[in-house]
């Protein structure tokens, strides 16, 4: 039997454990929480499909166009129509297992309009349709692990992958309980660790997503790809902890975005591109709101009560408990804020990334949304990539037996038993802070050659210093040692940045602001003994 | 402001109290509180002495995870939704969930929510939904985090070894309601686990973070 070893259960591990499952795999998930803790909850806007009862004129052409548009042509087009093409077939899986879409007074599940998009196709679930479709795969997951073709295992953390020439044969995970590190062995290993927040730390995702995994693969010798592409999501709330995100559903049914100047409102985004303005695609809207240079705000309060009870509640609660602010009466103040990651592990379109048997689903991977995602394809691109991982890792060879890598498992122990002795009352979160304000102050919305150089001048002294301190081990091993993976990833992503002088999608150089041929394919960038080389994927080898 | 929280340091150390003094913004939530103690210096308690970061857990913080459930000030309550300025009083209480094991300081073990599913195969399977069943209490059921808030404040759960409280019965209603061929014997499952012993208080519903209305899954299942 196939051994799989899935690491995050988040919407895209979750898809994919199940499809590994169904076709006769035994699937080992790992997290060090259960699903329910994933970012994925948070997912509140829909997921875009093209289906029989589409607007009039929508077509699955409409849909590739509209991707690799909104991605500004650097999408693999054979990627983008594989994800388009089978949307109504994701669709149609997920009301099968038991996904509750919102319908009409007909019964007929209800769409609604997201940026960028010719037409309207995005589905629903009133605005948590995140939470609904973990809440669906669960139960997925929980029949297969009652016929013990799953076994999840919690409180655990990936560690490192064990990979000899080139082949992935498992990974070293941190055992929370044990207090040490395990070796669980697979014939395929798939990366579903979402995001790189915690490169920014303030963002509108869970602080669970940190972009080590990605750091740490690429210090072993995974490519990554496109890590410049950051999205700023253009409407989200401040809060003490962190940006709550007002979903794009609000300006989908009709939210307008203005400016206060003498008293009087600027409608600035209809006012610039007519009255679809403020359904801009999301780098073009947050670009825009940065450009005011003042407070804006996002108004609804003109919509029925009715309308926001039963398409945009959680928008309602959130603004009332967090800021106090009753939607039906007041404008959002809102800003943009980093949201999703377009960059992250380079994989091929059967998503295997360059090391053999290592896969990568989700936001983790680099896959689909090019320079700017549309609302509405990541949850889409989350569960067709966990299949179509599944599906090629299930359908090849088993993988040879693999090496004894009990050296390695015993070296990475002594490692973090060393760690483990201090003493020092420094947490390594003062650190993570410091690395925060540096990719804000230099990997924001616009960007410049001297201000990247700066960044990475500051990520390069964090990495000198980041291994000679000890650090406060009152917190979780996991919180001390995967800091040296996410300064990886913050560095290669500035490297990404600094090299592309021109402007495209969220990628924003105003020292460089035109778009060029030049540049129009995806960035990859490769670690080799402490250099980091960037280079334009030319030949389209990850991404056709 | 005093805060005063039972801390543990490891699932089988002894439990003990230790207060801390909070100058931070008194509008920020309990979850903000506890940021501000942790990472804003070293960390020392009222008395000025180093102490250990205080251990809890958090994803979402916005109330959508349920990651953070603790007991403050003697509720149950997400400590990401509960704010300073709503609390009565000048001092902040916090304590692990009583009912389930303590990992560390406010980190609990909430494995056993997810063990009584799984060994009574409350899933759907087939899709064959059950006619004339509300969508929208299907959507409300479907929101459930999973947190043990409503175990925690549940007069009749204790363990979790034979009743499994509100967080069973709203995934039971939601195999009832989407594959009629098991809705008779989730129904006996449910009443066996939950039906025949809930004495009605419902105080899961007070305390849900997402406001399940848990009466409607039991009224559908009792019938």
């Amino acid at each position: 039997m196939k051994e799989v070893l899935v690491i995050g259960s988040g919407i895209a591990g979750m898809a994919c454990a199940v499809r590994c499952a169904e076709q006769g795999a035994h699937v080992t998930l790992v997290s060090p929480y259960p699903s329910e803790r994933s970012q994925s909850v948070m997912a509140a806007g829909g997921i875009n499909a093209v289906t029989e009862q589409c607007e009039d004129g929508d077509s699955v052409a409409s849909h590739i166009e509209d991707t690799l548009k909104g991605g500004c042509w650097i999408g693999g087009k054979d990627a983008v129509t594989g994800l388009c093409s089978s949307a109504k077939d994701t669709l149609a899986y997920l009301e099968s297992i038991g996904t509750v879409f919102s319908l009409d007074q007909e019964g007929r599940p209800l769409r609604r309009a997201f940026g960028g998009q010719s037409h309207k196709r995005t589905y629903f679930c009133g605005s948590s349709t995140g939470k609904q479709i973990v809440s669906a795969l669960v139960m997925e997951v929980r029949r297969h692990e009652a016929a013990g073709s799953i076994e999840r295992r919690l409180r655990m953390h990936f560690h490192s992958a064990l990979i000899e020439s080139g082949e992935c044969y498992g990974a070293l995970l941190y055992d929370e309980q044990a207090r040490g590190l395990v070796p669980v062995y697979a014939s395929a290993v798939v990366m579903a660790v979402g995001g790189q927040n915690a490169l920014f730390s303030k963002t509108t995702g869970s602080v669970l997503c940190d972009g080590y995994a990605a750091g740490r693969l690429f210090l072993q010798g995974a490519l990554l790809k496109n890590l410049e592409f950051i999205q700023f999501h253009p409407t989200t709330l401040e809060t003490d902890q962190k940006r709550i995100l007002i979903t794009e559903a609000v300006r989908g049914e009709g939210g307008r975005l203005f400016y206060e100047d003498d008293g009087q409102r600027v409608y600035f985004m209809e006012d610039k591109y007519g009255p679809k303005g403020n359904l801009m695609t999301r780098d073009v809207v947050s670009r825009e709101i940065y450009a005011t240079g003042k407070n804006v705000f996002l108004d609804i309060s003109f919509l029925s009560d009715r309308l926001i009870s039963q398409r945009l509640q959680e928008v309602r609660d959130l603004c009332r408990k967090y800021r106090g602010i009753d939607v039906s009466k007041q404008p959002i103040p809102v800003a943009p804020s980093v949201h999703f990651f377009m960059g992250g592990l380079a994989v091929h379109l059967n998503h295997e990334t360059n090391i053999e048997r290592l896969y990568a689903v989700g936001e983790c991977a680099s896959m689909y949304h090019g320079a700017n995602r549309l609302g509405g394809n990541s949850l889409l691109a989350a569960l067709y990539g966990g299949r179509v991982a599944a599906d090629d890792l299930c359908a090849r060879e088993d993988a040879p037996r693999h090496p004894d890598f009990a050296r390695t498992r015993a070296r990475e122990q002594r490692l973090l038993d060393a760690a483990s002795e201090s003493k020092s009352v420094f947490p390594v979160a003062y650190m993570r802070d410091m690395l925060a304000d540096t990719m804000r102050a230099h990997m924001g919305i616009a960007r410049t050659e001297e201000s990247l150089t700066q960044g990475l001048v500051d990520v390069e002294y964090y990495q000198s210093v980041a291994g000679q301190i000890n650090y406060d081990t009152s917190v979780s091993a996991y919180e001390n040692y995967s800091l040296a993976g996410i300064l990886a990833t913050a560095h290669a992503s500035l490297s990404c940045a600094l090299a592309q002088r021109e402007s495209r999608g969220s990628h924003w150089r105003s020292d460089a602001p035109q778009t060029l041929d030049d540049y129009a394919y995806a960035t990859l960038v490769s670690y080799n003994d402490g250099a980091y080389n960037v280079w334009l994927d030319k030949e389209r080898e990850y991404e056709s | 402001m005093k805060v005063r929280i039972l801390r543990q340091e490891s699932p089988t150390s002894e439990q003990y109290w230790e207060s801390f003094e909070y100058d931070g913004p008194q509008d920020a939530s309990v979850a903000g509180m506890l940021d501000h103690l942790n990472y804003s210096d070293d960390i020392v308690n009222d008395a000025g002495q180093k102490t250990r970061r205080i251990a809890w857990e958090c994803s979402c913080l916005q109330g959508a995870c349920g990651a953070c459930a603790m007991v403050i000030n003697g509720m149950p309550a997400l400590a990401c939704d509960t704010f300073l300025k709503d609390l009565e009083g000048n001092e902040v209480v916090l304590r692990p969930l009583t009912k389930f094991p303590v990992i560390r300081d406010l980190a609990v073990d909430r494995t056993s929510i997810h063990h009584n599913l799984k060994r009574c195969d409350v899933y759907i399977g087939a899709y064959q939904p059950l006619g004339n069943q509300s969508f929208s209490h299907q959507y409300d059921a479907a929101k459930c985090l999973k947190c043990g808030l409503c175990l925690e404040i549940c007069p009749n759960y204790t363990n979790g070894n034979s009743f499994f409280g509100a967080v069973f019965a709203n995934d039971c209603y939601l195999v009832y309601a989407r594959n009629r061929q098991k809705s008779r014997d989730i129904k006996k499952v449910y009443a066996h686990h939950f039906g025949n012993t809930c004495s009605k208080s419902l105080t899961c519903m007070d305390v849900c973070p997402m406001d399940i209305p848990t009466i409607a899954s039991m009224a559908k299942l009792n019938r």
